[in-house]
């Protein structure tokens, strides 16, 4: 028996220490302060989209770097705030684009201000690709074309999803008309639409003159022969050069970046007034919930200043067409009330 | 043919595993093929493009098809395209015909895939730029035509319609969504329930409930003493099943795939509305519909055909367009932006191999499907033997955790799922129609939309009639839609009182030979 006892108390032991050591090293692997199942909500509900790419790019390799448990829910734009509102643990991190504070600016039902509501945290890519496109025998050859009809009494319809990214390149479109033609803004119609699929048909329709599009969804369109009802020709890139410039030399599809450049800045000019031209880079970034401990901020901070210092997520990004654009939370939250504040000027202008 | 040496084992047994997840998927209430390509959507990341859509096209045509398990033999439509499968699979189960009623369901589905699969293969560029003559006024008019079906569907014409107009009524409540060109304001709720109902109540919370919740109360109102669903019922009743029930009803198998596959072309207009089209096709224009919602097979096969011939259709215009045919290949789509490749008009020409390698995964999946239900029929279909007082508390628990994780998580679908339960009891019980309110339910939404937008980009009601010619032919087809109705309306209110005369006769002359017709 006594024998046995002891047996008893050395596999005990044994077995203690065995829990231990495991513990310590789970302990180890999270001792950060964000941990357990960690839920990156994105304001799209599409995993077809870039917001969806982007995120898991990125929240791949912070799961990866923190050894955590990371997974990103596609649960659209209303359902990310409220469910990011819910949870100030640290468990529930968002990741959303300009949207976020173009909604606000526009006045759209349930975008709060989100340097007021939120927590601003790091950038982390631009997608260069919102475009304008015309049907490829279009009568309009560039965004000039259109800008003088619209000055001349023309109606041009343009196809936009209200009150976001989609709309910015249209609000900007008519304040440079504003400045150069005044008075004859109104001659350029926002026709209100939905998806990609829907201002793609209103084209197909010709319900509108002018859709917004993106590189990525449109540039096969582009490709298609001109007696093809489906075919369009690129008119306006909101990117900025710079941004333009850094896109893989190939560009995307067979449009090469060379080609891309001749829709943006300084080649398709939209002025903002004192010879400044209006450029629109469309960046994703983290947002928190405000009460959420600053130390999971500066944590994830840390980890992707390391991961960016590596250098293979930048790769990554360029090869799905984005462009990296890493800028940790402080940095990112002054640029982007920056930015906000641009814009915010644009639309009061033509309200 | 070099993209034979991209198929090998691993592809064939990922499609296959595929297909039987999916078909787990989708027979469990609340589970979706959409759900199960979603979770399995990053693992296209580690499986590579090829290996990744075998499992995701598996996974796409199994939960299609699982969703038949539960409507036919538990009344739940186990996804919204498999609705109308409950109009028919349920009570041919009541009679003790489910495995028949589910193997048919299995033939529908196959065929309805295989013709689906061959259309895409076949014409998927010529019918995407067919799709594209569909814009905002020719998509309202195709949801009204197979919102017609409610007049035809009820008992009481006037009731259904009346059931239909609350369906709609209810799918309004909610914002006008700035993603379909709304403008985001919701309508139809005090401010306090804001926070709850911004987006509606959501589509599945509220069909399980309808169905299942409120079948499981009205079970429960009579107690459980019988003990089995169908106590005094052998599963295999019914003669058994061959073949022979196809007999004479090909033009609607045909007919149905071909619906299903057109419906699912168009993009926007969503899978349901498919089968609820074919479903109403074959009461129209069938020389005998009067037992269609009684147990049925031409219900069936209608409605599963044309709800599996939507997998090609809805891969026509994501492969030719780039642009989704319905919610699951919106998930899909990811499969290829996450590979970094682009679908548009010019994926079939620029990637040759993964089309064919594509066309290779969804008819294997289909044969697949095909042999796992077939065969597996026969045990499932015992489900009705379970004692009702185990199965009802497992279906609820399935039906609470499918409600809960439709939009990963929100608690409000689970009280969605009980209110829509009482909702559905309470119906039954005044005498309103489940069938018309539901289909108003599914459809409302995306009618007003499109009756919205199609007002919006052209300014005025006589483009609904002027349109094109497809309008013309829509109108045509509703018109004869509602006019048969009524006519099969008139029909059976006369049969009704013919034979109430007869009985009310026979009854007289058995009392007066003093009840000798009492042992009948």
């Amino acid at each position: 028996m006594r024998i046995s006892n002891r047996l008893m108390t050395r596999v005990g032991s044994a077995a203690l220490m065995a829990a231990l050591s495991v513990s310590a090293g789970v302990a180890m692997a999270q001792d950060g302060p964000l941990r357990g199942n960690i839920r990156v909500v994105i304001g799209s509900t599409s995993t077809g989209g870039d917001t969806y790419q982007n995120s898991t790019i990125v929240v791949d390799q912070l799961a990866e770097r923190l050894d955590l448990n990371m997974k990103v829910d596609a649960v659209g734009a209303s359902s990310a705030f409220r469910t990011l509102d819910r949870d100030s643990r640290g468990n529930t991190l968002m990741i959303f684009h300009d949207q976020s504070y173009l909604g606000h600016l526009y006045g759209v039902e349930g975008y709060d201000d989100i340097f007021e509501k939120y927590t601003v945290g790091p950038t982390l890519a631009i997608n260069p690709g919102n475009a304008y496109l015309v049907p490829k025998d279009s009568p309009y050859q560039t965004l000039d074309d259109i800008i003088a009809a619209v000055g001349n009494g023309e109606t041009v319809r343009v196809a936009i999803q209200p009150g976001g990214v989609s709309e910015i390149g249209f609000s900007a479109l008519k304040n440079a008309i504003a400045i150069e033609h005044p008075g004859q803004e109104d001659n350029l119609v926002a026709v209100n639409t939905g998806s990609q699929s829907d201002k793609n048909q209103q084209l197909f329709d010709g319900q509108a003159d002018v859709i917004n599009g993106t590189v990525q969804a449109n540039e096969q369109y582009t490709r298609l022969p001109e007696d093809d009802q489906k075919a369009m020709r690129f008119v306006w890139l909101t990117a900025r050069q710079d941004t333009i410039e850094q896109a893989p030399e190939e560009g995307l599809g067979q449009t090469s970046r060379e080609q891309l450049l001749e829709y943006v800045e300084p080649n398709v000019h939209v002025t903002m007034g004192d010879d400044e031209s209006f450029t629109f880079d469309k960046e994703f970034f983290f947002l928190y919930n405000k009460d959420m401990d600053p130390a999971i901020v500066e944590q994830i901070d840390e980890a992707l200043t390391d991961i960016y210092a590596e250098g293979e997520i930048q790769e990554t990004q360029k090869n799905a067409f984005f462009i990296p654009n890493f800028k940790p939370s402080d940095e990112a939250s002054e640029y982007l009330a920056d930015k906000m504040a641009r814009y915010e000027e644009i639309i009061s202008n033509i309200k | 043919m070099e993209f034979l040496s991209l198929l090998d084992i691993t592809f064939f047994l990922l499609a296959g595993f595929g297909a039987l997840v999916g078909i787990i998927f989708g027979a469990i209430p609340g589970m979706t093929a959409t759900m199960a390509v979603a979770v399995c959507l990053p693992l296209t990341y580690a499986l590579g493009l090829h290996h990744g859509l075998a499992l995701l096209l598996g996974l796409y045509v199994g939960g299609i098809s699982g969703g038949m398990v539960p409507a036919v033999l538990l009344n739940i439509p186990g996804t919204p395209s498999s609705i109308t499968t409950t109009f028919d699979g349920y009570p041919m189960a009541q009679k003790g015909e489910g495995e028949k009623a589910l193997k048919i369901c299995v033939i529908a589905s196959v065929v309805g895939g295989l013709i689906s699969a061959a259309i895409l293969f076949l014409f998927a560029p010529l019918l995407a730029d067919f799709s594209i003559k569909f814009s905002y006024v020719e998509k309202f008019l195709i949801i009204l035509l197979a919102l017609s079906v409610i007049a035809s569907l009820s008992s009481s014409m006037l009731i259904g319609i009346f059931s239909g107009v609350i369906g709609i009524w209810l799918s309004l409540i909610g914002d006008y969504s700035i993603s379909d060109g709304g403008n985001g304001k919701t309508r139809l709720m005090f401010d306090f329930m804001e926070p709850y109902l911004f987006e509606g109540f959501s589509l599945l919370p509220v069909l399980i409930g309808v169905f299942g919740i409120s079948t499981i109360l009205l079970e429960a109102e009579k107690g459980a003493k019988s003990g089995l669903v169908n106590e005094r019922i052998k599963i295999s009743k019914g003669g058994g099943f061959s073949l022979s029930i196809f007999n004479g009803r090909l033009t609607n198998l045909v007919r149905s795939s071909f619906i299903g596959t057109f419906v699912g072309m168009l993009p926007g207009v969503g899978g349901s509305a498919a089968s609820v089209l074919a479903y109403t096709q074959e009461k129209n224009l069938t020389r005998d519909s009067s037992q269609m919602g009684k147990g049925a097979p031409q219900g069936l096969i209608a409605s599963e055909s044309a709800n599996n011939a939507l997998t090609g259709g809805a891969l026509i215009p994501l492969l030719s367009l780039g642009i989704p045919g319905d919610s699951t290949t919106a998930v899909l789509i990811g499969a290829f932006t996450l590979q970094g490749i682009q679908v548009g008009p010019l994926f079939i020409p620029e990637n040759t191999e993964t089309w064919y390698v594509m066309m290779t995964a969804l008819v294997f999946a289909n044969i697949v499907m095909f042999f796992l239900m077939f065969y597996a029929i026969k045990y499932i279909a015992k489900v009705v033997m379970v004692p009702k007082h185990i199965l009802f508390p497992i279906i609820v628990m399935m039906c609470v955790v499918g409600a809960y994780a439709i939009n990963y998580g929100i608690m409000f679908d689970v009280w969605t799922l009980l209110i829509f339960g009482i909702l559905g009891y309470l119906v039954q019980k005044i005498g309103l129609e489940v069938a018309p309110l539901i289909i108003g339910f599914i459809l409302g939404s995306q009618a007003e939309v499109y009756f919205v937008k199609s007002l919006e980009s052209f300014g005025t009601f006589s483009i609904f009639f002027t349109k094109s010619p497809i309008a013309m032919v829509l109108w045509g087809l509703i018109v004869a839609s509602v006019m048969f109705a009524i006519v099969m309306g008139f029909k059976s209110r006369a049969r009704q009182k013919m034979e109430l005369t007869q009985v009310t006769g026979s009854t007289r002359t058995a009392s007066g030979k003093g009840h000798e017709t009492d042992n009948d």
